[in-house]
């Protein structure tokens, strides 16, 4: 890692849900949310903002957001605003963002914020959003949206591997559980033991309705800082060590191995490099389970097993508390849903979180000192990475 | 919802492409008209693309569609054939690439179903089959919906063939079908 260290000082996150607000009204709870979460951060400390927000044209009819987020939030950036957008991944990319520039030195305090609004009157027009995040001229006619696609990799899976219908059960019950303890997940008061799991209806076969995160309405925002004004707000801040990416395709008919992941085997390792450790030495990994089978090639892909045993680690608990290491303990994009742009930053917002010993014990990992973040985006074809470390010196 | 398009009409079946022998194209008569449009999707909720030279410099693609082939672009330096149809080699960076018709016919590598959160025009096709076809002989496997079957019915390395269909405004779009 070259440049200044960065590290992320606090954050919020509104309730993730079917929610009666608009991208507006979200964007100010999560900003009033902040400033509650931070009484030390000042509107004028914050001199950029990168908003992830991945299809507000699409959702709310919305362009030109990133202003639009900090007039709503109560800031005045500065220095740089700008929106990310990479789908499902478009969070961690402004946080990524917010991290490249705070440690250039063009930045040195930044809020990297979420904002995602899709529960629309008419879900076939939510649908058709989704739809477009694929190659819509090519992949888009033919009906291709990600449970389909997602569906296919699993049914490859379980051919390739024995993969079963009850592996995919454990990560959606443990990620369910996990959700339990998180008042912000959107199925925060539902349970879903494994028997009710294999009994909910198909969605995609082989995938029912709880192999699937929803659409979500939500919120979330970090702050970032550079090392000299880390300790204005924060004795346990998290810092970055590690960050990688890979895309290698778009169009489906380009995708090749559904089952093998490349980009994450290639991003997670360029991630964990840079912050000079190995996997084994993760204490808790937030990974992006759009669906239960993506956890499953997810351990396999980062090296936590070997290819095609992801099934078993699931079932095993490996990833579990009390196992290898606990893998979203937040409740996964399964539990607290998926509202694209903010998902990244409330992934985040858990490490912090975790560090600072701050979650319920129904979910804390025990005294973590590393995670690791990741994102994927579209069908699997690009992957995000992000690591740090807890408290301590930068 | 579904008004102007005519997707479950019994579409033409595309030939392998030379040297085999080609069979002829279904004559523009016989071949299934779209709907009248009474109503229209917004242009922007419309997945289906705008084909003419008008507006897409690969309106070849949905010409040779009509007339019953599927096709793509390939570079004649680097000899790849490249999915989707595209006017730029990613290689080489060329833009003088050909037009090459592909195999009529492929097998299932994977499929899935849409059985509940289909996008805007597209809910009245619900159930409907999608998946991944290798074609037979070339090195590309294509994803698109499958007919003739229902999706409980269909197997991992069965066999389908590519055909085209009536989309309104005179566009066309092609499709598996499993092989009788």
């Amino acid at each position: 890692m070259s440049g200044r260290s960065v590290a992320i000082v606090g954050g919020a996150s509104t309730k993730f849900g079917v929610r009666p607000a608009t991208w507006s009204e979200l964007a100010q709870e999560v900003g009033a949310g902040l400033f509650r979460a931070m009484p030390e951060l000042r509107a004028d400390d914050v001199d950029s903002l990168f908003l992830g927000a991945a299809e507000p044209e699409r959702f709310a009819f919305q362009s030109h957001v990133a202003p639009l987020a900090a007039e709503q939030m109560g800031l005045r950036p500065h220095r740089i605003l700008q929106r990310t957008e990479l789908a499902c991944a478009s969070g961690q990319s402004a946080i990524r963002s917010a991290y490249a520039a705070i440690a250039a030195g063009l930045s040195d305090v930044a809020v990297a914020v979420g904002v995602e609004k899709m529960n629309l009157p008419s879900m076939a027009e939510a649908n058709s959003a989704m739809g477009c995040v694929m190659d819509r001229a090519w992949d888009g006619p033919h009906g291709a949206t990600a449970p389909p696609f997602f569906a296919m990799v699993a049914q490859r899976h379980m051919l390739e591997y024995g993969t079963t219908e009850e592996q995919l059960a454990a990560v959606s019950e443990k990620n369910h559980r996990f959700a339990n303890s998180n008042p912000n997940a959107q199925f925060f008061d539902k349970t879903f033991p494994r028997d009710k799991l294999l009994r909910l209806p198909v969605v995609a076969p082989p995938l029912r309705l709880g192999d699937c995160s929803s659409m979500t309405d939500g919120a979330a925002a970090v702050v970032l800082a550079a090392e000299d004004r880390v300790a204005r707000y924060t004795d346990r801040p998290a810092w970055v060590r590690g960050t990688g990416q890979y895309s290698d395709f778009h169009n489906l008919a380009n995708a090749g191995s559904l089952t093998d992941w490349p980009g994450l085997r290639h991003a997670s390792r360029r991630a964990l490099d840079q912050a000079k450790i190995r996997v084994t030495d993760l204490d808790l990994a937030e990974v992006h389970d759009c669906f239960t089978i993506s956890e499953i090639i997810e351990y396999e892909a980062l090296g936590l097993c070997a290819p095609g045993e992801g099934g078993a680690f699931a079932a095993d608990g490996r990833g579990d508390l009390g196992g290898d290491l606990v893998v979203n303990p937040r409740g996964g994009l399964l539990g607290c849903g998926h509202p694209l742009g903010a998902t990244g930053i409330s992934q985040a917002l858990e490490v912090f979180q975790q560090f600072a010993g701050t979650v319920p014990p129904a979910r804390q990992a025990p005294d973590p000192e590393w995670a690791l973040v990741h994102n994927l985006s579209g069908s699997a074809n690009v992957h995000s990475v992000m690591v740090y470390q807890r408290g301590g010196a930068a | 919802m579904n008004g102007p398009v005519s997707r479950r009409r019994p579409g033409a079946t595309l030939s392998p492409p030379a040297p085999a022998p080609e069979a002829p194209p279904v004559p523009a008569a016989e071949r299934p008209a779209a709907a009248k449009t009474t109503e229209r999707r917004p242009f922007l909720l419309d997945f289906f693309p705008l084909e003419t030279a008008r507006d897409t410099r690969l309106s070849r693609f949905y010409d040779r569609l009509r007339e019953g082939h599927l096709s793509t672009t390939r570079c004649p330096k680097d000899g790849q054939l490249l999915w989707p149809p595209r006017t730029a080699c990613p290689q080489c960076h060329s833009e003088e690439l050909e037009w090459v018709d592909l195999p009529a016919q492929g097998r299932i590598y994977a499929f899935s179903a849409v059985l509940a959160g289909a996008p805007i025009g597209m809910e009245a096709d619900v159930p409907f089959a999608v998946g991944l076809v290798d074609l037979d002989g070339v090195p590309l496997r294509l994803f698109g919906r499958i007919e003739g079957a229902p999706w409980s019915a269909l197997r991992v390395g069965e066999t389908v063939r590519v055909e085209s269909y009536d989309v309104d405004d005179s566009r066309v779009f092609y499709r598996f079908r499993v092989a009788p």
